[in-house]
C-alpha cells in the first residue's frame, strides 16, 4: 500500500461525513418546512411541493451537481465546489426527508387522529403526544436509510472536484495506480461509516421502542 | 443566445447521448433482475450458508457508493488481462449494485406468498427448481412490481455516473456541450429534461404493466 | 381574506426578485486588485495533475512550475511566497471557479486559445508549450499516421481544443474523454488508450517517468502554443498589473526570479530575455 495513503483515505472519509452531516442537518429542516407546504389547504402550494420532490428525485444527482456549479457564477455566488456541493446535496436530502415525513404522517390511522381531537387536547399536546410518537415509529427505518444515502451521495460530488473520499482514493490511484488497494480502502471507509449509521438507527428505534414513546412496540 | 434558439441548434446532438443512456439503462436492467433472481434462487435453496453469503454481499452493495465498482471495474480489470469495453464495465457494475437492492426486494415478496403453496407444490412432486420457476418466481415478480419500477429509475439515474468513464451518455454530452458553447444553463436544463422524460416513462411503464398483470 | 394573503407573497415575491437582482450590480464595481491587496492573500485555480506545471509530489504537496510562479506573483502582491490559496478542479471545473470569483487568476497548463479567450481572459505567455502526443510502447505506434487507425484509442481531455486536434490529426482513431490529466494518463497505463495528447512537459515528464513503457511521439500536435495565467475577463485593472508582472518576468527585472523556477522544474535556461541579450 503506498505509503500515506491511509492517512489520506481518512481524511477524505472525514470529509464525506462532513459533507453528510451537513446534508442530513439542512435537509431535515428543508424537508421540515416542505413537509408543512405539502399539507397545505391551498392546492397551488401543495403543487410547489410535489413539482420539487418530481424535478429532485426525477433527476440524477451528478447532473444537479453539474447544473448548480455551472450556474454558480450567474447567480454571483463566490463559491467554490465545496459549498455547491453542500447545497445539492441539502436540496437532495431534503426532498427525500420530506417525502419520509410526509409518508409517516400519513401512515397515522385515521382513527387516532380522530381520537385525538375528541379528546379536546390542545393542538401542541396533541403534536406531542400522539403524532410524534407515531410519525417517528414509522420514519425512523426510513429517515436512517436517507442518512446512509447522503454518505453514499457524497461520492458523487468527487466528479465536481469536491475533495472527499472518492475523490482522495481517485488521486492516490492517478499517482500510483494501486487500483485494487486503494478502492478497496476506500470501500471498506464507506462500509464502515454507511453501516454504523445503519445499526446506530437499529440501536435508537430499539431504545425508543423500550421507553414506549413508539407506540405499540413495548 | 435565447434557450430556444440553442436548443434547435444543439438539440439533435443529445440524440446519440440519449441512445447510450437508454441502451445502458436498458441492459442493465435487465441483466440486475436476471442477478437478482439469481441471487434469490441461492438464498431460497442453499441453506444457511447460501443465506448468509447473499446477505454479505447485499450489505457490501448497499453501504459502498455505486462510483467504485465503475471505477474498479474500468481501470483495474484490464490491468489483470480483462480489458471489457466501457459500457460492458459499467453495465456490469450497475448490474452488481442493483441486483444486490433487487434481490432483497424479491425477499420481501417471497414472505408474501402463502406458505400452503410451498407444500402444495411438494405433494404434487415439484423439484426445488420448478417450484421456484412455476410458483415463486411468477408471484413474486408480479408483486414486486412497483418496487421494482422504483428501483430501476434510480438505476437509470446512476447512467449517469457512467460519464465519469468516458461513455457518452447524456451527462457526459452536457458537458461536451457546455465546453464547446459555453452555455451552461441550457446544456444542463435540457439534459434534466430529458432525464425527467425518461423517468416519467418508465414510471407510467411500470404502472401500466402493474395494472395490466394485476388482474390474475 | 384570502386576497390579501395573495397580494402580501406577491409582494414580498417581487422585494425579493428586486433585491437580488440589484445587488450583483453593485459587487462587480471593486477590481480584483483591490480585491486580492485587501484580502492579503491570492487564490489560485488550478488543475493538479499536469507535471510538471502543478502536481502532487509524493508527500501529497502541490508543487509545480505553475505553482512557483503562482507563488512569485504572491510575492509582488504581498512580499510572501505563502499568501497562496489553491483552488484544486478538473478540467472544466477552471472556467466556473473563475466566473464565480471563487478564484482571483488561474494556472495549470492553461493553453490560450482565441475561443477559449471569449471566457476567461489570458496574460501574455509566462511558458511557451504545445501539444504531444504520448504513446504506449506496448501500442507499436511510432509516428501520427501509425496512430490514425480504427484499432487504437486515443485519451482527451474534456475542451473543444483536443476534439478538435483529433479530428484534425487522426480522425479514424477512436476516443475516449476524462476530466483530468491524470485520469488520461491512468487509462494509457492501464491499457484503455494506446495514447494520450497533453502539454509537451507534461507528456515528456510522464514518458521519462515511466520510460520503458511509453515514449512521447516526435513533433508537435498544430504549432508551438502559449501558456498563459488567466482571470475574469472585463477587469482590466486586474489584467493591466498581471500582464505586465508576467512579462517582467519573462524579460524584465524579475528575469532572475523566473530563471531560477524555470532551471528548477526544466533543468536548462529559459529563453533569453531579449534577443540581443547573449546569456
Amino acid at each position: 500500500m503506498p505509503p500515506g495513503s491511509l492517512a489520506l483515505l481518512a481524511q477524505g472519509a472525514v470529509v464525506s461525513l462532513l459533507l453528510a452531516a451537513a446534508a442530513i442537518v439542512g435537509g431535515t429542516l428543508l424537508a421540515v418546512l416542505l413537509a408543512t407546504i405539502a399539507f397545505s389547504r391551498f392546492a397551488a402550494v401543495r403543487a410547489v411541493y410535489r413539482v420539487y420532490v418530481y424535478v429532485v428525485r426525477g433527476t440524477p444527482l451528478l447532473v444537479l451537481a453539474l447544473l448548480l456549479f455551472y450556474a454558480m457564477p450567474a447567480l454571483d455566488l463566490r463559491t467554490g465546489p465545496y459549498i455547491a456541493g453542500t447545497l445539492v446535496l441539502i436540496v437532495y436530502t431534503g426532498a427525500l426527508f420530506a417525502e419520509v415525513f410526509r409518508g409517516g404522517v400519513l401512515a397515522i390511522p385515521r382513527p387516532q387522529w380522530e381520537s385525538a381531537r375528541s379528546l379536546g387536547l390542545p393542538p401542541l399536546a396533541m403534536f406531542r403526544k400522539i403524532v410524534a410518537p407515531l410519525v417517528t415509529r414509522y420514519t425512523l427505518p426510513p429517515y436512517v436509510n436517507v442518512c446512509v444515502m447522503s454518505v453514499k451521495a457524497s461520492s458523487v460530488l468527487s466528479i465536481i472536484s469536491v475533495w472527499e473520499l472518492t475523490l482522495a482514493a481517485r488521486e492516490i490511484i492517478e499517482r500510483t495506480f494501486a487500483v485494487f488497494t486503494i478502492l478497496g480502502l476506500a470501500a471498506a471507509f464507506y462500509f464502515v461509516m454507511c453501516f454504523g449509521i445503519d445499526r446506530l438507527g437499529r440501536l435508537l428505534e430499539r431504545h425508543l421502542a423500550l421507553k414506549g414513546f413508539a407506540g405499540e412496540r413495548a | 443566445m435565447n434557450f430556444a434558439r440553442w436548443v434547435a441548434i444543439y438539440g439533435p446532438t443529445y440524440l446519440t447521448g440519449l441512445g447510450w443512456t437508454a441502451v445502458t439503462a436498458v441492459g442493465a436492467a435487465c441483466g440486475a433482475l436476471i442477478w437478482g433472481c439469481a441471487l434469490l434462487l441461492i438464498r431460497l435453496s442453499a441453506g444457511r450458508w447460501g443465506a448468509r453469503g447473499v446477505d454479505a454481499y447485499v450489505q457490501l452493495f448497499r453501504n459502498t457508493p455505486v462510483l467504485l465498482p465503475i471505477y474498479l471495474i474500468y481501470f483495474a480489470f484490464p490491468m489483470i488481462g480483462l480489458p471489457w469495453p466501457a459500457v460492458v464495465c459499467g453495465g456490469l457494475a450497475l448490474i452488481l449494485q442493483n441486483g444486490a437492492y433487487i434481490s432483497e426486494i424479491l425477499r420481501g415478496s417471497v414472505n408474501a406468498i402463502d406458505r400452503v403453496q410451498f407444500d402444495a407444490a411438494r405433494s404434487i412432486g415439484l423439484a426445488p427448481w420448478s417450484t421456484f420457476r412455476k410458483v415463486v418466481l411468477p408471484q413474486v415478480l408480479v408483486y414486486s412490481i412497483p418496487a421494482l419500477g422504483n428501483q430501476t429509475v434510480l438505476l437509470l439515474k446512476d447512467t449517469s455516473l457512467l460519464s465519469a468513464i468516458s461513455i457518452t451518455e447524456l451527462t457526459m454530452q452536457a458537458k461536451l456541450l457546455t465546453e464547446q458553447t459555453g452555455a451552461a444553463y441550457e446544456a444542463f436544463i435540457v439534459v434534466a429534461l430529458l432525464y425527467l422524460l425518461l423517468v416519467s416513462g418508465t414510471e407510467v411503464l411500470f404502472r401500466v404493466t402493474h395494472r395490466a398483470v394485476r388482474w390474475r | 381574506m384570502l386576497t390579501s394573503r395573495i397580494r402580501h407573497v406577491v409582494a414580498a415575491a417581487l422585494v425579493a426578485i428586486l433585491v437580488a437582482a440589484g445587488s450583483p450590480a453593485g459587487a462587480q464595481e471593486k477590481s480584483r486588485l483591490d480585491i486580492v491587496l485587501e484580502r492579503g492573500k491570492l487564490i489560485v485555480v488550478t488543475l493538479t495533475t499536469v507535471p510538471p506545471f502543478a502536481f502532487n509530489d509524493d508527500k501529497g504537496q502541490l508543487v509545480g512550475f505553475d505553482i512557483d510562479i503562482a507563488r512569485l506573483v504572491a510575492t509582488a502582491l504581498f512580499k510572501d511566497p505563502n499568501k497562496v490559496e489553491f483552488v484544486s478542479v478538473s478540467a472544466e471545473g477552471r472556467w466556473p471557479a473563475i466566473e464565480s470569483g471563487r478564484a482571483d487568476m488561474g494556472v495549470g497548463g492553461t493553453t490560450t486559445y482565441p475561443d477559449r479567450a471569449i471566457r476567461v481572459a489570458f496574460t501574455r505567455p509566462f511558458i511557451d508549450s504545445g501539444i504531444s502526443v504520448l504513446v504506449s510502447k506496448k501500442s507499436g505506434i511510432k509516428s501520427l499516421k501509425d496512430l490514425d487507425q480504427d484499432k487504437y484509442t486515443i485519451a482527451n481531455l474534456n475542451n473543444p481544443q483536443m476534439a478538435d486536434r483529433a479530428k484534425r490529426f487522426f480522425p479514424k482513431t477512436k476516443i475516449l474523454t476524462f476530466d483530468t490529466p491524470a485520469a488520461q494518463f491512468l487509462a494509457v497505463k492501464s491499457g484503455r488508450a494506446n495514447a494520450l495528447q497533453i502539454d509537451t512537459p507534461s507528456a515528456e515528464y510522464w514518458a521519462a517517468q515511466n520510460k520503458d513503457e511509453m515514449d512521447v511521439l516526435p513533433g508537435l500536435l498544430g504549432a508551438s502554443q502559449n501558456n498563459g495565467i488567466f482571470m475574469k475577463p472585463g477587469d482590466f485593472k486586474w489584467w493591466l498589473w498581471l500582464d505586465p508582472a508576467v512579462a517582467e518576468m519573462r524579460t524584465g527585472s524579475w528575469y532572475p526570479q523566473y530563471s531560477e523556477i524555470y532551471h528548477k522544474w526544466f533543468g536548462k535556461n529559459p529563453p533569453p530575455q531579449k534577443f540581443y541579450l547573449q546569456q
